[in-house]
Parts: C-alpha cells; structure tokens; sequence
C-alpha cells in the first residue's frame, strides 16, 4: 500500500507528466527555433544560437506597436467579459437556488455548437443587412444602415467578449460560491443594506474569482488570431496574426517563434506587475 | 500563387498545416539524399513493387473526386490520400519536410526552389497520353534547365475585378487599388509578393530586381493603402467573393473565378479590367515527389488529371482555366468566354506571367507584408 506521500506522487505525476510533456517542452522547442540564426526552414545545424530574430522584431516598431494595440484589446475584452459575467455568475449563485443547474446548463449551451459558427454568426450580425442594422432602422434610430459593422476592432471585441462570457462566468460563479453566508445574514443584522452588504463582503470576497476570470480571458486573448481573421478586417489584426504568417504564409518560423516568445514574456511581466499591484490575499481578507 | 477556392475555413487549414509542419521538423533536416531528378526512370522500373496508394499535398477544395475522376474511374481500388497547404511557401516547407506526398501542386514562381533542393523528379511525358493536349507555353512553365520537372494543370489571371454601379468608368490601371474614391471598399489579396508585383506594374519596376529603395518605397505606398481595405482577402471563395456578391467590395485584387461567379449569379454588376500594364497570369503546377515510391501511380493520376472530365471540371466549377487545350476550345459558355477572355485573341500579348524570384527576394517581400499589416 502506497503511504500518503506515496499517494500524493501517485496523484500529481500525471498532471505535471502532461504539463512538461504538452507545455513545457513544446515551449522549449517554440524557444529552440526562435535562436536559430537564419529565416525560413528549421535548420538546427545552420549556426550557433543567435538572437537575430529578437533583433528583428525589437527593431521593427510596427510588430511592437501591433503587440500593443494586441494587449490594448485583450484588456477591454478581458475588462468586459468579467464585468459582464459577474451579475450572471451572482444570479446563478444567490438567486438561481434549485435551478441553479439547470441554468449553468443553459449557460454553457453555446458550447454545444462550433467556435467558428459562432463567430461566423457575429460576422452575419454585424454585416450591413444583418439584425443590428435592422433594429437600427426598423426602430427608426437610423433612416439608413449604419454601414458595414463588422471588419473592425469593434466586431473583434464584441465577438470575443461574446464568446468569453459564459467561460468567464465559471469562476466568478465558484467564488461567490464560496462566500460565508454567515457572514452577510451577521450584516444584515448588524443593519447593512443589501447594496453594503454586496460592496464590504460579497465583491471583496470574490475578488479573486473575478481577477482570475480576468487574467484567464486576457492571456490567450492576447495571442488571438482566428476571429481578428474572420471580422477584424485591416483594423483588426493582432499580434497573433503576424505570428500565424510567420508560421504558415512566410515559412519563417524562427521569427514567427520569436514574437511568440516576446508576447509570452510581455504577457507575464504583466501579469506580474498586476499580482504585484494587487494583493489577492489582502483583498480576500 | 492565387489562393485555390478554400471550403475549410482559414484557421482550420492553419492548424492542420501546423500540425503536418510540426511532425516535419522531426526531420533529419533535409532532402533525401535520393533526391536525384532522374530518378524517375528508375522508379518506373521498380513499377511492379509500388505501394497502390497516393497521397497528394493539395489545397483545400482540389481533393473533390471531380478533380481526378478519370483516376478514380480507372483505379477505384487506389488510396488517395490529401494532405493541404495553406500557401506556395506552407507547401514548400512541407515538402523540405517530413511530408509524405507523392505530388504536389504549387503555382508559378516556385519552381527553381523544388529543383534546387532536390525535392522533385522529371517527369516522363512519355508515358502521358494527354501531353499532346498541353500548349507547348504551358509545358514551358513547368520546365527547368530544360527538363520538364512539373505539369501544369490549372491557370487564370490576376487582375482589378469591379463594381460598375460604384466605379465610374472603366478602370486602366492597376493604381485603381489606391483610389480613396473607394475607402474601406477595396480589398487586397493578403500576399507580399503579390503586393510587389502589383507595385512593379504600376511604377514600371522590374519584379526580378527590386531594389532596396524600391521595396521601401512599395512598403510606404502599401502602408498607406491599408485603411482603404475592407479587409485583405484570404480565401478566393471564403471571405473575397461573398462579399463582392454582397456588394460591400467595388474594387479588388481578384482571380476570374469570382468574375465568373459573379457573372452568372447576377448578384452585381461587374467588370475585369485589362490594366495598362497588363494582368497578371499564374499557372498551377504538379511535381512528382523526389521520394515517392510510386513513380508511375503519380504519372498515371497526373495524366489522368489532364482528362477531359477533370479538367472539364475545373473550368466548370472553379472557373479556372486548365492546360487541356481541347477543354478550352470547347468552351462555348458566353460567361466562361468572357472571363477568360477567350474572345480577346491579344489577351495574351498583355499578359504578364508571374516570373521566378530567388528565395531572399521572397523572404524581403513577405516581411515587407507582415510590416504593412503590423502598421
């Protein structure tokens, strides 16, 4: 029989068995092609290691400024699929009671369909004679349509804020789960009103869901390249666009593995920097 | 060159690419070393131990059975297997790489690369009973050094397809694509090169030797051009064409196919233009894979290829023209005569054929492309 600590290994060498072999390495390897020395194909015996292609995106502002408008984005969208996933996440805890599956179940139900289709759907809102356009008009808020409204920054945000939303709901949802009701029936007591009760207990105690929720939308957003394809247009393409082309357009993967690492670093030092800012713990308590 | 009609959306074809690119660099690096161009007579010899199955590295929409049925017809017990690029240079690094493709299928531009490195054989149009079919300028384009390595097979023009309710007269000029006149609905074939090679025709550059100051001056001009797009089109029949259909482009970089499409369906009404400088024309081609080991199942599907029905079907479904001359003269369709300008017997005196560039060159000009999409 295997003791505690035995089990304890027992348990976690998968998990971390699927972490090294499935991220560590391929990032390795991704780290791997961004030193090599020339352009084009993989060639691990061209030359020493080099950080040519480091050099290459840092001296080219375009990709810089790309990287930034990228991270721009991903904190609106981020921003805004919390904000917009918490009242449904509170719903869901506090009001919902026994129904509570039944409308996780319904919230999860656009999963049920393709990401593509649904992004494809926002591209048929969106268009000039799609149902946007025709409340404005049927409504009488505009006399004509508002013109093409998707191929544009707009159309990715709303797109991925829409697509993030009930994936952002989760966690807010475990949080709020675990707020003491204890404690907000001892305010009440005590003479708070619902609208004290939610700002001094519920919103700082799941604080830490919602900044979760925010970082788990902010850091693949960063990289995002599929729906800034498919609705961004000219004003929409992100960083992970040019990354794709380096990939599969240019066949340079060592540049392409290059920005991939710099918008992995720049992703972490803020979300560093935002830990740092932020102290979860002092917040939770 | 062009971007074949694409029924699988752009971020799927980029993942599985991905995926095939990434069992490639497991590779020992390089070509085999029995990448030698006359391997093809040997291979024909060791034809009784070759495997019956082919695998074909294509691009999205070319693996209907429309597009071989004279093969399928004569061989139903063969496998054919596809496999699929995103782009001329996606393809080149699958096959530098681990790809097990027996064929290929690249356009025009790209050939010296394959002969370079090894990475194809000669043909032996002996043994293709529809090469007799092939105008000898469509051998022509498939030929290096002299031999002939590739088969042509699909071909059609580059030129500014627009709308005729928006666009006032006739357009005579490539620059139509920089016009201001038609802000946010002009779309641009997102592609370096072919941003080069519209530049070179409109500043009378010559596209084999574009110098440095010009390819800064191309990158500045592209830069500014880049808020007057719509969007940059990836997909000829995925995000181009519905939306000349729609009517939200007037004025694109464009294949005839959409011409052809939008002729028949009426959904606009649209014109071709014969630019100044002239259209540009890109030629589909195949190569045998130094590696196969089915030399003579390759021949023989190429050959088949080349049928009446196939390529019959590549005109009537893609509205791509294809190197079986007798396809094309039997083209009575008043449509299909018009967008490939079959009626015009000078069309091709203006022509402008996409010409082989060396690798840095292309290496400068989609870096040139990714900047002006940054910017």
């Amino acid at each position: 029989m295997l003791g505690r600590r035995g089990s304890l290994w027992f348990l976690a060498v998968p998990p971390y068995l699927w972490l090294v072999l499935l991220f560590v390495v391929p990032l390795g390897v991704v780290a791997a092609i961004s030193l090599l020395p020339g352009a084009g194909r993989i060639n691990f015996n061209a030359g020493w290691p080099s950080l040519n292609q480091y050099q290459q995106v840092l001296e080219t502002p375009a990709y810089l400024r790309r990287l930034g408008i990228s991270v721009g984005m991903a904190f609106v969208i981020a921003a805004t699929a919390t904000i917009l996933a918490y009242p449904v996440a509170y719903f869901l805890a506090f009001r919902a009671r026994g129904r509570a599956t039944i409308f996780l179940i319904l919230l999860l139900v656009p999963f049920a369909s393709s990401y593509l289709l649904r992004v494809m759907a926002w591209k048929l809102l969106l268009g000039r004679e799609g149902a946007i356009n025709w409340v404005l008009t049927s409504t009488g808020l505009t006399h004509e349509p508002a013109g093409l409204l998707v191929y544009s920054q707009a159309a990715v945000v709303i797109t991925l804020v829409y697509v993030w939303v009930p994936f952002a709901a989760l966690p807010i949802y475990a949080a709020l789960q675990r707020v003491d009701r204890s404690h907000l029936e001892a305010a009440a007591d005590l003479g708070a009103g619902p609208w004290t009760r939610f700002g001094r207990i519920t919103i700082p105690m799941s604080l830490p869901g919602a900044l979760a929720t925010f970082f788990m939308v902010f850091i693949p957003t960063v990289g995002e390249y599929v729906t800034p394809s498919l609705v961004g247009g000219t004003d929409g393409i992100m960083y992970g666009n040019l990354i794709q082309d380096f990939f599969t357009r240019a066949g340079n993967w060592p540049l392409g593995s290059a920005m991939a690492v710099l918008m992995l670093l720049a992703v972490l030092v803020l979300v560093l920097l935002a830990l740092k800012l932020v102290d979860l713990r002092r917040v939770a308590a | 060159m062009p971007a074949r009609p694409s029924r699988f959306p752009a971020w799927l074809i980029a993942f599985v690419s991905a995926a095939l690119l990434l069992a490639a660099c497991q590779s020992q690096g390089g070509p085999s070393s029995s990448a030698d161009p006359s391997a093809g007579a040997e291979s024909a010899a060791a034809s009784v131990s070759e495997p019956n199955a082919l695998t074909v590295l294509e691009w999205s929409g070319y693996e209907a059975e429309d597009y071989w049925t004279e093969f399928k017809a004569a061989s139903p017990d063969t496998k054919v297997d596809f496999q699929f690029g995103i782009s001329d240079s996606d393809i080149l690094s699958l096959m530098e790489g681990d790809s097990t493709a027996d064929i290929f299928h690249f356009y025009t531009g790209w050939q010296q690369f394959y002969v370079d490195e090894g990475l194809v054989q000669e043909i032996d149009t002996s043994k293709l009973t529809n090469w007799d079919k092939v105008p000898d300028s469509f051998k022509a384009m498939g030929q290096v050094n002299g031999k002939q390595y590739f088969l042509p097979w699909d071909w059609g023009f580059t030129s500014i397809l627009y709308n005729t309710d928006h666009v006032n007269g006739e357009i005579t000029n490539w620059d139509a694509l920089f016009d201001d006149a038609y802000a946010k609905h002009i779309s641009m074939w997102d592609d370096g090169p072919a941003a080069v090679t519209t530049s070179a025709y409109i500043h009378g550059y010559d596209e084999t030797a574009i110098t440095d100051d010009q390819l800064a001056s191309i990158e500045a001009e592209w830069k500014a051009q880049k808020p007057l797009n719509l969007h940059y089109w990836t997909g000829e029949y995925v995000d181009f064409c519905p939306e000349v259909q729609s009517g939200d482009i007037w004025v694109a970089y464009a294949w005839q196919g959409c011409y052809a499409t939008v002729l028949y369906d009426e959904s606009q009404p649209i014109a071709y233009a014969n630019p100044k400088e002239g259209r540009n024309s890109w030629v589909g081609l195949y190569g045998i894979s130094s590696k196969t080991e089915s030399y003579n199942l390759a021949l023989k599907f190429l050959d088949d290829k080349l049928g009446a029905t196939s390529c019959g079907n590549a005109v009537a479904l893609f509205y791509y023209g294809c190197a079986n001359q007798e396809v094309m003269d039997a083209i009575t369709d008043p449509v299909l005569i018009q967008a490939f300008g079959i009626d015009d017997p000078t069309i091709l005196e203006h022509t402008n054929f996409t010409p082989p560039v060396t690798a840095d060159q292309r290496k400068a000009w989609t870096d040139m492309w990714a900047r002006v999409k940054a910017e």
